[in-house]
C-alpha cells in the first residue's frame, strides 16, 4: 500500500479542490445572497447539497483508489451494460428535469444516468481498445465509435443534446489516441471547425478550408489526401450555404446567428437573453470583478441557471477577469497533468482512460465557457467540477479518482497486459 | 500514446483554454464599459430619497404642519407586466382602466424610473401589494409623505395648499429637474411662498434589481448614496391661538381679518372666511371635494385679506386727518383749527353730503371721535386729487405691498385719468366722496392693517410678513427675514394726535362698546356702501395697547351691517386674546362674543 500512496498525484487531488471550492464560491453567491428569495424552491438549497455531494464524491473518490485496477477492466462491459439500460429506463421511466428525460430514480434519490454513462462508456471504450490482440485492426476503433455512438442516440432521444455532443465529440479524441492516422482525425474535425467559422465569418471558413488542404499537401505530400482534405471543408461549406440560404427557414437561420448576436432587437427578450446577461455580467467584472456577493447581475439573477450551467459568468462577474483567467488555469493544469501521464503510461487501458477523461473535461469546459462568453452557442451543459449538479460533479470525480487510481497503481497495470 | 500525440493534445488545451482567455480579455477588459452600461441598465436603479418637507410652527413653537407617512405605490412601466393590470387593480380597489390610465401617464413621463402613481393608499391595501410585489414586477411601494394638519387654527390661506404637479409643469420646470411625477408642490400661502425652501433636497440611492424588476438590496452597500437634507422648518409670526378664535368667530359670514405685530409687520392672524379643509388636499385631492371648493359661490380658496377690494368706509378717516395735518389743509389757524358740522356738508345743499348727526364744532381730534363725516368732507373739498393719491400711496395703499403673501390686488386708489375714463362728468363732489373713504376706491384688508399699524408705531409702514424666520432642523441653519420698514414722510406729532382721537372712539365714541377691559386702545369703525342694494360692510381697523402698542387688527365683514355689530367685536377680541393670551369672562366679553356670533352676512345673488 505504501508504495502506491506514495505515487498518489497531488496535482490532480489539488486541481479537483480547487475547482471544487471555486464552484462552491459561486454558488453560494448565486443562490444565498439577494437572488436567495426568488429562487425556485429546490434551488434556495443548492449550496448545501453541492457541500453534501462534494463531500459524497470525496468520500467515493477515496473507495475508487482503495479498489485495485483490474475490476475496472474486467468489469468494464458490465459496467456499460448497466449504463445502457439505466439510459433505457431514463428514458421510459424517468421524469422531465429541464426539458431532458435522464433522470432516473431510486426511492426519492435520484440521478443523471448520462453523467453515469459517461464513466461506464470511457472504461467499456479503454477496454475494447486495450483488447489484448497482436495487431489491433479497425475494427476495434470502429467498435469504439460504436460504444460512444449508442449512449450519444440514447441521450439525444432523452431530449439532452448538450451531453450526447460530448459523447460525439469524444470519437476523435479516441481515434487520436489509438493510432489512427492524424489526417484522419483531422479530416473528422474538419466540418466541424468549418462549420463553425462558417457561421461566424464565411471567409474564415474559406481561409481554413484552403490552409487545411495546404498543410496536408505539404505535410504528407500526398496530392490526394489534400484534395480529401478541400472536398471535406469545402463540401461542408457548400452544405452549410445550402442549408442556410435554401433549406432553412429565415427564423431558424436567425435562431442559428442569435449567439453570435444576441443584442440584436429580435434575439434580446428570447433566445439572445441568456447570451446578453451574461455577457453583461462577465464584461462588467472589469480585472478584479465587483467582489463576492457584489455582483448586480448575480444578485439580482439576471442569468438564468446562474448556479448551473451559467456559473462562469458569475466568477467572471464577481471575481473578474483574474478569477476567471485563475479557473481556466486550473483546467488547463489538470488537462496538461492528465495528458502528460495518458503519455507516460503506456498501458492501453489506462492511458485511453487517461486520454479520454482529459478529452471530456476539455470538451466540457470548452463547450460550457464559450457558451457562456458567445462564441458558441447555448448549449445546455454544466462546467465540469464547478457546475451545481450532483449526477455530474460525482462522474467527474469518479473519472478523476480512477485516473488517479491508474497513475498510482501504473507499476502494477504491466501484469495485467 | 507517443510523445507527438502528447505535444499536439497539449497544443489543443492550450489553444482552447487560450481563445477563452482571449475572449474573455476582450469582454472584461477590452468591451468593459459596454457591459457596465448594459449591466447598469437592468441591475441598477436609482432610487430618489425623498427629503422631509419642512414643518411649520406658529410664532410660540406651536406645531401647525409637519408630515405623516403616506403609503404610496409606484408604477415601472418598463417592467410591468400587462397582464396584471387586474390584480393591481384589485389590491387598489380600482377598475382595471384607472391602472392602465395610470401606466400610460407613467410611460409619457418615463418607462425606466418608476413613477408615483397612486397616492395615499390605505395601510390595508397597500401591506397587501407590499406581499404580492413578486407576483407584480414593476410595481414598487414607496412610503412618501403628506401633510398633516395639527393645530387648532386652519389658517387655510395663510399656509396655502399643496397639490400634484403638472405634466405641463413638469416640462417646465427649472434645470437641472427638481420634480418628478407624482411630486406635491405648494399651490398658494407660505406652501408656495417658500416652496423652494421647504422641499429640500433629495437624495438618492443605487438599488441593485433582480430580474423580477425587485430590488433586491443596496449597490455597493449604499457607498455612492446621497442622503437627501431636510426643507426649512417655517417659523410663523402668526399667533394659532388667535387665528383660531378669528376663524371661529367668522360663522356664517363672509370676510376677513387680519392683525400685525405692529413692531415687526409679521402677520398674527390671517383669515378669509369662508376658508377651506387643507386636509382634503394631503395625498390629493379627489374631483367632487376639489369642484365643491372652486365651484363654491362664496369663493373658497378667494384670500379676501389681501385680495378683497371695498372702499374702506370711515377706517379712511386717520389717513385724512394725517394728510390734512401734514398738508396744512386744516390752516389757517393750524392743527387745533375747527370746521362746524351742521349735520351736512353745505355742498350741495344738505342733501347729499350728509353726516351722522350734528356735531357742531369739530376740531381733528373731535372728528374722528364722532367720526363727523362733515369735517372731512371739507378736508376732501380743500384737498387735490395728486395729493390725495401721494398720501394714499405712501400708506401703501393702491399697490401690492412687498410681501411673502403672494396672492395679493393693487386696491383702488383713483387718479384724474381714472375719472375721465369713467365719468362724463366729474368733480368736487367725487373727491368729497374719497374723504369719507366710500366711493371709487377700493382697498384690501392687508393694506388696511398696515397702515392702521404704521399709525400706532409713528409712521413706519412694515412689510406685512407672515414668516418670521426659516430654520434648518438638519443643519441648524436659519435664516431670518427682517427687512427695514418704510418711513412714512409724516410728523410723528399728527401720528400721536390722530392716535389720541382714534383713542377716544373706543372711550367715548362709536367703539365705546368694544374696548378691551382694561387695555386702552385706539380704533375706527367703518361702513362701506355695498353696490347693487346689498347690506353694507362692516369695516374695523384698531390697535392696542394704546401706550406702545403691539397689535393692530384690520376686520372686514361682508355686507353684515354697521361696523360696530361685527367687525369691532371680532378684532376687538382678537387683540385681547393676543394681548392678555385669553379672553377672560366679562360682561363686554359677552357683549362682543353675542355681536360677533350673532351677525351674519347677507347671501350674495345668484343669478
Amino acid at each position: 500500500m505504501s508504495t502506491w500512496v506514495k505515487n498518489l498525484d497531488y496535482w490532480i487531488i489539488l486541481c479537483w479542490l480547487c475547482l471544487a471550492a471555486i464552484g462552491l464560491v459561486a454558488i453560494y453567491s448565486a443562490t444565498q445572497g439577494e437572488a436567495h428569495q426568488y429562487l425556485g424552491g429546490s434551488m434556495k438549497n443548492n449550496f448545501d447539497r453541492q457541500l453534501l455531494w462534494v463531500g459524497v464524491a470525496a468520500v467515493g473518490m477515496v473507495i475508487v483508489c482503495l479498489i485495485p485496477v483490474r475490476p475496472y477492466m474486467e468489469l468494464a462491459f458490465v459496467g456499460y451494460g448497466v449504463c445502457i439500460l439505466l439510459l433505457v429506463a431514463a428514458l421510459m421511466l424517468g421524469r422531465e428535469v429541464g426539458g431532458a428525460r435522464s433522470w432516473v430514480y431510486i426511492g426519492s434519490y435520484g440521478f443523471q444516468s448520462s453523467e453515469l454513462a459517461k464513466v461506464g462508456t470511457i472504461l467499456a471504450v479503454a477496454r475494447i481498445l486495450s483488447a489484448n490482440k497482436p495487431h489491433r485492426t479497425g475494427n476495434t476503433s470502429l467498435i469504439a465509435v460504436g460504444l460512444l455512438s449508442l449512449p450519444a442516440v440514447l441521450i439525444i432521444l432523452q431530449n439532452d443534446t448538450g451531453t450526447a455532443l460530448t459523447f460525439i465529440g469524444l470519437i476523435p479524441v479516441v481515434l487520436f489516441c489509438t493510432g489512427t492516422s492524424l489526417w484522419a482525425v483531422t479530416l473528422l474535425l474538419t466540418p466541424a471547425i468549418v462549420g463553425y467559422l462558417y457561421i461566424w465569418y464565411l471567409p474564415a471558413a474559406i481561409g481554413f478550408a484552403a490552409a487545411l488542404a495546404l498543410a496536408l499537401f505539404f505535410w504528407y505530400r500526398d496530392i490526394i489526401l489534400a484534395g480529401a482534405g478541400a472536398l471535406v471543408s469545402g463540401g461542408t461549406i457548400a452544405t452549410a450555404y445550402f442549408a442556410m440560404e435554401k433549406l432553412l427557414q429565415p427564423h431558424h437561420v436567425a435562431r442559428i446567428h442569435a449567439f453570435a448576436n444576441p443584442e440584436a432587437e429580435e434575439f434580446r427578450s428570447g433566445v439572445g437573453f441568456h447570451l446578453m446577461q451574461s455577457k453583461a455580467a462577465i464584461g462588467s467584472g472589469g480585472l478584479s470583478g465587483l467582489g463576492f456577493m457584489e455582483g448586480t447581475q448575480t444578485q439580482g439573477a439576471w442569468i438564468p441557471e446562474q448556479s448551473t450551467d451559467f456559473i462562469f459568468s458569475v466568477i467572471g462577474e464577481e471575481l473578474g477577469f483574474l478569477g476567471a483567467i485563475g479557473l481556466l488555469t486550473c483546467f488547463a493544469l489538470l488537462l496538461i497533468r492528465l495528458v502528460r501521464f495518458a503519455g507516460r503510461i503506456t498501458h492501453p487501458f489506462a492511458s485511453t482512460v487517461i486520454a479520454c477523461t482529459a478529452g471530456l473535461i476539455l470538451l466540457q469546459v470548452y463547450i460550457n465557457v464559450g457558451m457562456v462568453l458567445g462564441l458558441l452557442p447555448v448549449i445546455g451543459i454544466p462546467l465540469p467540477l464547478v457546475s451545481y449538479g450532483g449526477s455530474a460533479f460525482l462522474a467527474n470525480s469518479i473519472l478523476l479518482a480512477i485516473v488517479l487510481n491508474l497513475c498510482m497503481r501504473r507499476r502494477e497495470l504491466s501484469l495485467y497486459a | 500514446m507517443p510523445d507527438y500525440k502528447v505535444t499536439i493534445f497539449i497544443a489543443a488545451i492550450l489553444l482552447s483554454i487560450g481563445l477563452l482567455a482571449g475572449r474573455l480579455f476582450g469582454l472584461q477588459i477590452i468591451g468593459r464599459g459596454d457591459a457596465q452600461e448594459v449591466s447598469r441598465g437592468n441591475a441598477l436603479r436609482t432610487l430618489r430619497l425623498l427629503p422631509a418637507r419642512g414643518a411649520i410652527y406658529d410664532r410660540h413653537g406651536v406645531l401647525m404642519v409637519h408630515n405623516e407617512p403616506s403609503y404610496a405605490i409606484t408604477l415601472t412601466p418598463r417592467y410591468f407586466v400587462e397582464d396584471k393590470t387586474a390584480l393591481l387593480a384589485r389590491h387598489l380597489g380600482v377598475e382595471d382602466s384607472v391602472v392602465e390610465a395610470k401606466l400610460a401617464e407613467a410611460r409619457e413621463w418615463t418607462p425606466y424610473r418608476p413613477s408615483i402613481s397612486f397616492t395615499d393608499v390605505p395601510f390595508e391595501r397597500y401591506s397587501r401589494i407590499q406581499e404580492d410585489l413578486f407576483r407584480l414586477p414593476g410595481v414598487d411601494d414607496e412610503i412618501s409623505q403628506k401633510r398633516r394638519y395639527l393645530s387648532d387654527a386652519r389658517a387655510s390661506h395663510a399656509l396655502g395648499y399643496i397639490s400634484e404637479i403638472t405634466r405641463e409643469e413638469l416640462d417646465i420646470q427649472e434645470q437641472p429637474r427638481f420634480y418628478t411625477q407624482g411630486d406635491l408642490l405648494g399651490r398658494t400661502g407660505v406652501e408656495r411662498s417658500y416652496e423652494t425652501y421647504l422641499r429640500g433636497i433629495p437624495g438618492s440611492a443605487l438599488r441593485v434589481v433582480n430580474v423580477h424588476g425587485l430590488e433586491v438590496k443596496p449597490y455597493l452597500d449604499g457607498k455612492g448614496d446621497e442622503a437627501p437634507v431636510s426643507g426649512y422648518d417655517i417659523h410663523l409670526a402668526m399667533d394659532a391661538g388667535v387665528q383660531a378664535l378669528a376663524e371661529s368667530l367668522f360663522v356664517n359670514k363672509r370676510g376677513a381679518a387680519v392683525a400685525l405685530d405692529v413692531a415687526t409687520g409679521g402677520v398674527l392672524v390671517l383669515h378669509s372666511a369662508p376658508d377651506f379643509d387643507l386636509g382634503l388636499f394631503t395625498g390629493g385631492i379627489n374631483q367632487p371635494a376639489w369642484r365643491a371648493i372652486v365651484d363654491h359661490s362664496d369663493k373658497l380658496l378667494y384670500n379676501r385679506v389681501s385680495m378683497n377690494q371695498m372702499p374702506p368706509g370711515s377706517t379712511w378717516k386717520p389717513l385724512m386727518a394725517l394728510m390734512s395735518l401734514d398738508a396744512g389743509l386744516i390752516a389757517p389757524t393750524g392743527p387745533n383749527s375747527t370746521v362746524f358740522c351742521g349735520g351736512y356738508h353745505p355742498l350741495g345743499g344738505g342733501h347729499i353730503f350728509r353726516c351722522l348727526g350734528v356735531h357742531g364744532s369739530q376740531d381733528v381730534v373731535q372728528a374722528l371721535e364722532n367720526s363727523c363725516n362733515t369735517f372731512f368732507f371739507e378736508m376732501a373739498r380743500r384737498m387735490d386729487l395728486g395729493t390725495f393719491r401721494r398720501y394714499a400711496n405712501s400708506f401703501g395703499f393702491g399697490q401690492r405691498a412687498p410681501s411673502d403673501i403672494r396672492e395679493q390686488t393693487t386696491g383702488l386708489i383713483p387718479d384724474s385719468a381714472y375719472f375721465n375714463d369713467r365719468y362724463a362728468t366729474w368733480g368736487m363732489g367725487t373727491l368729497m366722496n374719497l374723504g369719507v373713504g366710500q366711493g371709487d376706491m377700493g382697498v384690501t384688508p392687508l393694506q388696511l392693517v398696515r397702515y392702521i399699524a404704521a399709525v400706532a408705531n409713528g409712521g413706519w409702514l412694515h412689510e406685512p410678513r407672515l414668516v418670521s424666520f426659516l430654520a434648518n432642523p438638519a443643519t441648524g441653519d436659519t435664516i431670518h427675514f427682517a427687512p427695514e420698514p418704510v418711513r412714512i414722510p409724516v410728523d410723528t406729532a399728527y401720528f400721536s394726535l390722530v392716535r389720541q382721537g382714534l383713542k377716544r372712539v373706543m372711550e367715548t365714541g362709536t367703539g365705546r362698546a368694544m374696548q378691551i377691559p382694561g387695555i386702552a386702545s385706539g380704533g375706527k369703525t367703518g361702513t362701506a356702501q355695498a353696490p347693487m342694494g346689498m347690506t353694507d360692510h362692516s369695516v374695523f381697523v384698531m390697535f392696542a395697547p394704546y401706550e406702545e402698542p403691539r397689535i393692530a387688527v384690520a376686520v372686514q365683514c361682508e355686507n353684515t351691517g354697521s361696523s360696530g355689530m361685527c367687525a369691532a367685536p371680532i378684532a376687538s377680541l382678537l387683540a385681547e386674546r393676543y394681548l392678555k393670551g385669553a379672553v377672560p369672562e366679562s360682561p363686554s366679553k359677552s357683549l362682543r362674543l353675542g355681536r360677533a356670533m350673532m351677525a351674519s352676512s347677507q347671501a350674495l345673488l345668484t343669478e
